[in-house]
């Protein structure tokens, strides 16, 4: 079910294009990247302000409210480039032990997401009452930081699962 | 070959030393990049761009730190195919002009009293040359030349 889905989505035209094509995969591939650059240093940016590391002369508040947003777009872009990516070789993708690693990666970011929601991220300005920031942003830092450089690794090891046979592209 | 680098003798070896690479780059690019919005007007309005550019600048620097230096171990594995790849002249190109432009002229462009405009020309200057880096970088994959 789920991989004759793949099969149809990869075996798309603008998806058959984009496997055969010779450099506009290279294009999609750096914009994500640059995506991640972009993305990835707002979530450090984030994390090291709510560990008390750096922006200090901030409010919690500001920052996290400075960088929400364009934490999202940011994000959307890299995932949209990602899911391009993906596409064009979805039912190898599905195969590839990293891509599930990297999935459940984003699973285990969703859930984070909904943990500290409430006492972190949607409520900055109470993290700002104490002298150092209370242990719970320091943890939501700090599990933030970690799921995101796995979910790095996972993303640069995907390319090295090597191809399999039996593929069905058109 | 008389002496073996060490590093192709274990496959896992640039893999993982691509990963600290990215985690690198992204860290210095990414938090250069904050700053360059920054002039060019979004982002963090109560503090002046000097603030933002001061508080990231060291972490901006062991980025950039750990980048080239696990980029200087990639380049040890293959020499002549990097010497060989334009796209890897240009990268470097792009790369001395990003590092000299960010400690001279990025520099004096977050200082007060610097007109508007020329902050955003030197943000946009900044950007343009660090997402050369990235694309560079990305397209050195794309031809393999080696010695015949």
């Amino acid at each position: 079910m789920l991989i004759s889905f793949l099969i149809w989505l990869q075996n798309l035209e603008p998806f058959t294009e984009l496997r055969s094509s010779g450099y506009v995969y290279p294009v999609v591939l750096a914009l994500h990247v640059t995506a991640i650059s972009l993305f990835g240093a707002m979530i450090v940016a984030t994390d090291l302000r709510l560990l008390g590391w750096a922006l200090r002369d901030g409010s919690i508040a500001d920052v996290v409210d400075w960088l929400r947003w364009p934490k999202r777009i940011g994000f959307l872009l890299a995932a949209t480039c990602g899911f391009l990516l993906f596409s064009s070789k979805a039912e190898e993708y599905y195969y590839n032990p990293f891509f599930r690693i990297k999935i459940l990666l984003f699973t285990l970011v969703a859930v984070h997401a909904m943990v500290f929601r409430k006492s972190v991220y949607g409520s900055p300005a109470e993290l700002d009452l104490g002298a150092q920031p209370p242990a719970r942003a320091k943890l939501a830092a700090g599990l933030s930081l970690f799921l995101w450089l796995a979910i790095l690794c996972a993303g640069r090891a995907i390319g090295y699962v090597a191809g399999r046979p039996g593929m069905h592209f058109k | 070959m008389l002496i073996e680098n060490p590093l192709s003798t274990s496959p896992s070896s640039f893999p993982i030393l691509e990963c600290f690479h990215i985690a690198g780059f992204a860290l210095s690019i990414g938090m250069t990049a904050l700053v360059d919005f920054r002039l060019l007007g979004f982002g963090l309005q109560k503090q002046p761009p000097a603030q933002i550019a001061r508080a990231f600048d060291w972490w901006m620097f062991g980025g950039l730190i750990v980048a080239v230096f696990s980029g200087l171990l990639l380049f040890s594995t293959d020499p002549d195919m990097y010497y060989l790849n334009w796209f890897f002249l240009i990268k470097m190109v792009c790369l001395v002009l990003a590092i000299v432009f960010n400690y001279t002229i990025h520099r004096r462009a977050v200082t007060p009293g610097l007109s508007p405009a020329a902050g955003r020309a030197v943000a946009f200057v900044s950007l343009a040359l660090w997402v050369s880096v990235i694309f560079g970088g990305i397209f050195i994959a794309v031809i393999r030349p080696g010695l015949t």
